[in-house]
Parts: C-alpha cells; structure tokens; sequence
C-alpha cells in the first residue's frame, strides 16, 4: 500500500507583518516633530567688512530702547506703532533702494522689540521682492555709530 | 420539494492589506519625523507668516532663555549648557565641518538683547552667514 502524503504549500506567514509595522508607526508618530520650526533669516556680514562702516547718517537709524520706545531717525514711537517702521522705510526704499537700514538694539532692550522692527523690515523686503541692506550693529559698531551721530 | 440551505460562509475581516496600509504610514512618518535637538520651553517672539522661512534641517542651534541662560546644539546632538564664551569656539567647529552650516537662534522674547548681542558677535567672528530668528505665528495672520 502507498501512503500518499499531501503536499503542504509553502508559503511565508504574514500574519504577524502588520503587528510590526504598528510597532513601527507608533514609534515613528512618538518621535515625529513635525517641522513647525520657522525663523527669519538673516544673512551675518563677513568679519572682514568690519572697516566698511556705513554712514548712520546716510541710513535708516533706527534705536530701541528698553522702555519699549524706538527712535527713527530722530522721531520716537512706541512699540505698539511698529506698522509706522514699514510705512517709513518704504517711503525711503522707494527713493533710494539700497539705503541702508540700522537697527541698534540698546543692550537693556527687550529682544523681541528688536525681532518686531526685524519682521516689519523682512515684510517690506518681501513685498518689494528684494533685499534690503538691514545691519544689526556689533557692540563696537553702535559705539561708532553713536559717536558719528553726534 | 424541499430547498437546501445554502451552507453559511464564516465572516471574517480581510487583513491581507493591514501590512501594506501599515508600511505606508510607516513610511510618510519616517520622511516627516525630524529629531528635536532641543527641548528647552522659551517664549518665542511674533513674527508675520510671510517673514517666516521653514528651518533646515541638521541647523546648529543657539537657545538663550529668559535668564540669558546659554545653550548649544550641532544640529545633530542634544543641547547642551554652554558658556557665552565658547559660543565662538563651537560655532567655529560647526563652520569648518560644514561651511554653509545655518544656524538658528532660538531666544525668549522677553530676553535682554545684550544676551544676543553677544552671541551674534561670537558667530560673526566664528563666520557664520546663514542664520535665522525663530520665531513664532504672529495671531493677526
């Protein structure tokens, strides 16, 4: 007599696939941050342009204080009238549009007033669609430019 | 004459897609998951959406609180605490790693500017261009 065994199928079990790919999906959405990290650029000069000061009396000068006050050139707002840095510079990039633009930041001033007039000059550039020459002063800089003002 | 009954099929749940389903999920979480180098709650300043650019990935990060408490980080390695003075020796580290390396500037709003000040100093001189302010989704937007 022949005992005919019955072929058994091969096959790869999968049954346990999705079991890992949860473990997977769940690692990956406790680890995701989704990129909700955005900042305004600003490009840094190169040291080597420490001599080339600008004239603070050719640009935009704008002072913040830490009282929450801002002088454009010589004229004082108040950080709640940050809209007015937008309308002023406009109205001098239009005249001439590779004025330079000062921020000096007083040391004691907060720094998100510094970000604010930061985010009205970027909103102009991108309005405009060109860089403006915004410099942030290093401390010696502000020195300088203090003392050329006077 | 008397009618079979129609022999029941067993319910079942069709799971041969489970894994497929699962692996695609898999993989938009692995494009979209960017390990957070940095954890340190500070209160970001407004900006407008249209000043606000997406940050790349891998930038090295400079996180100042309140307090002018200093923090650094690669971009690849967790933050660390860092005196303002090495600032100028670490980002020159970056920089001859990668000489386009972007860094990012993660500051309380509420912080003094000198605290800043000082930092956009030491990377200046360390020769860092490329930076950026985060900030946060002004609500007027």
């Amino acid at each position: 007599m022949s005992l005919q065994q019955k072929k058994e199928e091969p096959e790869i079990p999968t049954a346990s696939m999705a079991d890992i790919a949860f473990l997977l999906i769940v690692f990956f959405m406790l680890t995701t941050v989704f990129s909700a990290n955005k900042g305004m650029e600003h490009i840094l000069p190169p040291k080597e342009e420490n001599d080339d000061v600008v004239d603070p009396q050719e640009a935009v000068y704008i002072q913040i204080f830490p009282s929450g006050q801002f002088t454009m050139d010589q004229t004082s707002y108040y950080i709640d009238d940050v809209e007015k840095v937008y309308e002023y510079v406009n109205s001098k990039v239009q005249v001439n549009a590779k004025k330079p633009i000062i921020v000096d930041a007083n040391p004691e001033a907060r720094y998100g007033d510094m970000v604010a007039i930061l985010d009205q000059l970027k909103l102009l550039s991108a309005e405009l669609k060109q860089d403006l020459a915004i410099t942030i002063p290093t401390p010696e800089e502000r020195e300088l430019y203090q003392q050329m003002r006077q | 004459m008397k009618v079979k009954k129609t022999k029941s099929l067993e319910a079942n749940i069709p799971t041969a897609s489970m894994a497929d389903i699962a692996f695609l999920l898999i993989v938009f979480f692995m494009i979209s998951t960017v390990f957070q180098v940095d954890k340190t709650s500070v209160a970001l300043p407004t900006s407008h959406a249209d000043t606000r650019h997406e940050v790349v990935k891998e930038s090295a990060f400079v996180i100042i609180t309140k307090d002018g408490t200093i923090k650094a980080s690669d971009g690849v390695e967790d933050s660390q605490l860092v005196n303002i003075e090495d600032i100028q020796i670490l980002a020159a580290s970056w920089m001859q790693k990668r000489p386009s390396q972007p860094v990012v500037i993660k500051a309380d709003g509420d912080a003094r500017f000198s605290h800043v000040d000082k930092v956009l100093k030491h990377l200046r001189d360390a020769g860092v261009v490329n930076l950026k302010f985060l900030t946060e989704q002004a609500k007027s937007d």
